[in-house]
């Protein structure tokens, strides 16, 4: 009789063992995972979209190869407008009704915040938002995973390089008058301040701004030769423009969001030649095997794209989350994925080494400086002048 | 049938037994709906109930009054942002925060009133586009607010319990809705609103029959702005997040949309608006996907159109679908409304 008791707890145990193991993960069979991701198409950040395509890119990429564990993606790209009060019921559908695993990326601050909540109330894997904030790492959150580089480290790097390397004393910060600015105005500020140095001349700018004379006089009297700029495109092309008319000629530098070197270079007409920059991601004519390999990749899946460094960013930010996928194995269960995700140590795509840990949620802390120079390329017959990266640096880092 | 005998029949907020019959089938609707539905669709109906408590007090405005409005968003911003700042700031609870905020937005309402005594249609029209834009900007630089980055809404809390899911938020909002969607009824049919209606059919003629313009035309902004202040305070909820960002030029002109497709004059007409555009913003986004024509579009766009060609589609469509609303029953989804009642009326003859 007892053994006969024995035996059964064995047997249910056994069974219980077999249901648990069987249990299902939402959005994921043996053969598919699905996978969501907010961007603008339309509206005023359109341009950024460019991010959410590029992923769609690199999931063809995988799925071409044989998908993950034999897992093929199924990718659900979804227009918010870089409107919080869409991207949230896109959240909230993808979730609910088309039932996917995880998402990927996001484009926007105020977008992500929207749905940040939501996410963590879940306990939905999101990894690789496009954005620079601290929101996402700090504190951590279980399933959440930065990788974009924070702002204040990223002003850290280009100020002790003005100084170190190029031997600039007295250094300008030109910031646009947000969290955006202002977390690059803090980095340089610390940087500086170890250093027992000050700012020479601390210059913000307001996003509705289009005369900016009187920022660069003020840059100019305090004899800058060198100015940092955490702004949008539109006023770092205007601040050049206005700097040439001025006989103003410091050494400039510039924040990742403006790494886009090809595009900068056309609209201020070749005088982004010079300019210093950093990088999150390798230059878009990189060598590098996998660079090759994505480039290839976007020629196959979408030969109208243009090669900018945005589009294969969408390729760089989700490349933690399908490492994480594969480590996982065959059980995608939120837990198992997580610390998978967690055993990334130097993990390196396209992008700086990565790393996660049961504390750290911010992957990439590290960027690498590029100068822009011009370049000339034959296209149709004529010839035209470009700008392009060339590499000054190795991954640099702060401690 | 029609006919209205004396004037306590006009004043009538229910002019018929059907009319009874229906509504209470309405709210009894409304009642189970969130036992039926999901997180998601009880989602959609909270954001359409927020913006129908918006059209509703945009159309008291543009309807009713005769006045346009382009900055909406503004008011939508100030409603939102004063709830939540005086819930975190002077730790008011909910419950009286976004009366508060709907009277602070009252009040700017008033103000916006003032110069547009003496603006008519288009200059009107920028007057108020530039007060939208305006507010955007001046929320996104003062601390109070969290500037760029934004205000994350505080938990919602009603005396010690927590309503943290989408069926607790509708709980809050519809019922809301469907005090302001009946106050405005009842307005409508007060002194103050044909004293509206006067001020929109010949302002010299209103103020000739004894109608303040003054104090009219000041008060339909204010009551208007009141309506939208109360719409941002629960949209703050919903979304859980604010920022500048998210009351853009653009959410003026959809509320303006509403109001148009909807119906102008018209309550019913609102709520249509309100409920037909918030669907097909979220809808539409899904183009690619649709049965038949998801396809036939990706295709063509793969083959014509730029990049982001397929998602621009969706508002190609939805400007199409307005303009063909607008041409053929220029009473909006309320002219449709009127000829199906009247269809059925005299069916099968």
């Amino acid at each position: 009789m007892k053994k006969f008791m024995v035996l059964t707890v064995l047997v249910l145990a056994l069974a219980l063992a077999g249901v648990a193991g069987a249990a299902e993960v939402q959005g994921v069979t043996d053969t598919s995972i699905k996978i969501g991701q907010w961007g603008p198409q339309t509206g005023p950040a359109a341009l950024w979209g460019a991010v959410a395509r590029g992923t769609g890119v690199y999931f063809d990429l995988i799925n071409s190869e044989g998908g993950i564990n034999g897992r093929k993606i199924d990718y659900f790209l979804r227009d918010d407008g870089y409107n919080p009060n869409r991207t949230k019921a896109i959240a909230k559908e993808l979730w609910e009704q088309e039932k996917i695993w995880g998402f990927a990326c996001g484009v926007g601050t105020s977008p992500g915040m929207a749905v940040m909540p939501y996410i963590t109330q879940n306990n939905i894997p999101w990894v690789g938002m496009a954005t620079g904030s601290t929101h996402w790492a700090y504190p951590p959150k279980k399933t959440i995973f930065a990788v974009y580089p924070l702002y204040p480290d990223e002003a850290q790097i280009l100020t002790s390089y003005a100084i170190d390397t190029l031997g600039k004393k007295k250094i300008a910060f030109f910031y646009q008058n947000d969290d955006y600015g202002k977390g690059g105005l803090e980095g340089a500020v610390r940087e500086l301040k170890k250093r027992g140095m000050t700012l020479a001349a601390d210059v913000p700018v307001e996003v509705g701004e289009t005369d900016l004379a009187s920022h660069v006089l003020k840059m100019k009297k305090a004899g800058a030769d060198c100015v940092i700029m955490w702004v949008y495109p539109k006023h770092a092309a205007i601040v050049l423009g206005t700097a040439a008319k001025l006989g103003y000629k410091p050494q400039w530098m510039a924040c990742s969001t403006l790494s886009d070197v090809a595009l900068m270079f056309k609209i201020t007409k070749g005088l982004w030649n010079g300019m210093i920059f950093g990088n999150f991601a390798e230059l878009a004519d990189s060598k590098a095997p996998l660079m090759v390999k994505y480039r290839a990749a976007q020629k196959k899946f979408a030969p109208k794209e243009r090669w900018g460094v945005f589009f294969y960013a969408g390729f760089g930010f989700v490349e933690p989350m399908v490492e994480g996928i594969k480590r996982a194995g065959k059980d995608l269960s939120v837990d198992n994925f997580v610390k998978a995700m967690q055993s990334l140590k130097g993990f390196q795509g396209i992008m700086g080494p990565i790393t996660y840990g049961p504390e750290r949620r911010q992957g990439l802390k590290k960027i690498f400086l590029a100068k822009c120079v011009p370049a000339t390329a034959e296209v149709q017959g004529k010839k035209i002048t470009y700008g392009k990266g060339v590499r000054l640096s190795d991954w640099l880092g702060v401690d | 049938m029609d006919m209205k005998r004396d004037y306590y029949e006009d004043i009538r907020l229910l002019d018929s037994g059907p009319q009874v019959f229906w509504l209470v089938v309405l709210l009894g609707a409304l009642v189970a709906f969130p036992l039926v539905a999901d997180s998601y669709q009880i989602y959609t109906i909270n954001l359409m109930a927020i913006h129908v408590i918006v059209a509703l007090g945009l159309n008291l405005l543009v309807g009713y009054t005769g006045q346009i409005s382009l900055g909406h968003a503004g008011f939508f911003a100030i409603g939102a942002y004063s709830t939540l700042a005086l819930m975190i700031n002077a730790h008011l609870p909910f419950i009286l925060a976004l009366p508060l905020a709907g009277f602070i937005t009252a009040a700017f309402g008033f103000l916006l009133g003032l110069p547009a005594l003496r603006l008519e249609g288009p200059y009107l029209a920028i007057a108020t586009l530039g007060f939208g834009l305006t507010i955007t900007q001046i929320l996104g630089r003062l601390d109070v607010f969290g500037g760029h980055m934004g205000l994350q809404a505080p938990p919602l809390e009603f005396f010690g319990l927590k309503v943290t899911s989408d069926a607790g938020r509708y709980a809050v909002i519809m019922p809301i809705c469907v005090v302001l969607a009946w106050g405005l009824r009842n307005l409508t049919k007060t002194r103050v609103g044909r004293a509206f209606v006067a001020v929109r059919d010949s302002d010299i003629a209103a103020e000739c029959i004894g109608v303040n313009l003054t104090y009219y035309k000041t008060l339909a902004f204010a009551v208007s702005a009141f309506y939208t202040g109360i719409g941002g305070g629960l949209m703050a909820f919903v979304l859980g997040f604010i920022s500048p960002h998210t009351f853009n030029v653009m959410v003026s002109i959809m509320f303006l949309a509403m109001v148009v497709v909807g119906g102008l004059g018209s309550i019913l007409g609102s709520v249509m608006g309100a409920v037909l555009i918030t669907w097909l913003q979220l809808e539409l986004a899904r183009i690619g996907e649709l049965p038949l024509v998801g396809p036939v579009l990706t295709e063509l766009s793969n083959q014509v159109f730029t990049l982001s060609g397929l998602p621009n589609v969706q508002y190609v469509v939805f400007g199409l679908i307005m303009v063909l609303i607008i041409i053929f029953e220029p009473l909006g989804l309320y002219g449709f409304w009127i000829r199906t009642k009247i269809y059925w009326r005299t069916w099968p003859f």
